[in-house]
């Protein structure tokens, strides 16, 4: 049974994933499609992350000492910072912190925006299950994979509130297209590069079966598998059909998304309890 | 979405409960019975772990906390010395963090008899 400490980790690196991935995502969808006012979002999301890095380094100090007096434990936290959780941790703090100080600056922060995105994105590279393996490749394919995923779940709320105003349905159609064509080449690498990570971290059939990380995995893909479904929906049928000027199609499209979130959400849930409790199959 | 929601929070908690130990073999073993006092524990993990709590606890005693000041960095063997002890069941819980940063935790016990 998962302690109070376990469940608390849990939410705080759904609170991390969510941030990160949403404000990073969120930045490179308004430099990708050429979307404006996004800034609040992306701050809010990004201040999120933030929040999620300190209490999630705090309450690792508690799980290491089974108690709440290991939150403000210097002996367990500086055993912590001198690991590879500490490493990620100031990569994280350091790139979240450039990323909001650039979007503040308007136009001349792109570039420490950019940065910043990149630190965060990377401080998930430094630490974990994958970067243990020593794998050159795996690193690659998982930075890749944290890419293309906040790129995927940068797009959704500008698209809807795009398409959720008549005044910018052609934005909205141009998003969505361009957003279409992009995802035809990032997803299918996007599954290849999860696959061979799968293979790599659980190893076999019985693994993936036969142990909770492998049937954590299973109800992961399960849920991309409904994702890529609603994402096909969205590229093959609302986006052509509001291109058509379909009035239906923007509430459709919108509707869509709303369910493409809470399907996100659970994924991130389950990525949560993947990289917190769930042990490698050995 | 609170369906969705509610689906996965479930499953996890199901697969959860069988994530395995990072402990490879304990002296004594776990669920041992043991005609002799152990002066020591012994704890041999799969990979290199450094051990932060360790407590012990007879029947409905009070828990006492293991000494873990001669030890220092990661390691994958520990033997931690026990104060004297009398008949009974003992429970032992750990917690550490991993040498992937991971914080793990586990117990085992035994019985002197």
């Amino acid at each position: 049974m998962l302690d109070l400490w376990e469940l608390a980790s849990i939410a705080t690196r759904f609170a991390l994933y969510l941030g990160v991935l949403t404000a990073v995502g969120t930045f490179l969808t308004t430099l990708l499609f050429q979307i404006t006012g996004c800034r609040h979002f992306t701050v809010g999301f990004a201040l999120l992350g933030i929040a999620a890095t300190v209490m999630g380094f705090s309450l690792s100090g508690a799980a290491l000492t089974g108690d709440a007096g290991g939150m403000v434990d210097f002996e367990m936290l500086g055993l912590l910072w001198s690991t590879s959780v500490g490493t990620a941790v100031a990569l994280r703090l350091a790139g979240l912190g450039l990323l909001i100080v650039g979007l503040l600056l308007g136009r001349v922060g792109r570039i420490l925006s950019m940065i910043g995105g990149g630190l965060a994105l990377w401080s998930f590279v430094t630490v974990g299950h994958i970067p243990d393996r020593g794998s050159l490749l795996l690193s690659i394919a998982l930075l890749f994979h944290l890419v293309a995923i906040s790129i995927w779940i940068g797009v959704l709320t500008p698209l809807r509130s795009l398409a959720l105003d008549p005044s910018r349905l052609s934005d909205a159609v141009r998003v969505g297209h361009r957003f279409g064509k992009i995802a035809a080449v990032f997803v299918p690498l996007l599954i290849l590069a999860g696959v061979y990570m799968g293979y790599e971290l659980v190893g076999s059939l019985s693994s993936l079966v036969g142990t909770g990380y492998g049937q954590a995995l299973i109800i992961k893909v399960l849920f991309v598998a409904s994702l890529l479904t609603l994402a096909a929906a969205n590229k093959l049928r609302f986006i052509p059909q509001m291109s058509r000027g379909d009035p239906a199609a923007a509430g459709h499209l919108s509707k869509s998304i709303s369910i493409e979130w809470s399907v996100i959400v659970t994924v991130i849930l389950t990525t949560a309890a993947l990289t917190s409790i769930l042990t490698l199959p050995s | 979405m609170k369906h969705i929601m509610f689906t996965a929070m479930v499953s996890l908690w199901a697969t959860s409960a069988i994530a395995h130990s990072p402990l490879e073999a304990t002296v004594p073993a776990n669920e041992a019975t043991v005609s002799k006092t152990p002066s020591e524990i012994v704890m041999d993990f799969k990979g290199a772990i450094r051990l932060t709590r360790v407590s012990m606890t007879q029947g409905n005693q009070p828990s006492v906390s293991l000494d873990l000041d001669a030890f220092s960095g990661f390691a994958s063997d520990y033997a931690i010395p026990v104060p004297p002890i009398g008949m009974g069941n003992y429970l032992i819980e750990w917690r550490g963090l991993g040498a992937d940063g991971h914080p793990l935790k586990g117990s085992f016990s035994f019985t002197v008899k």
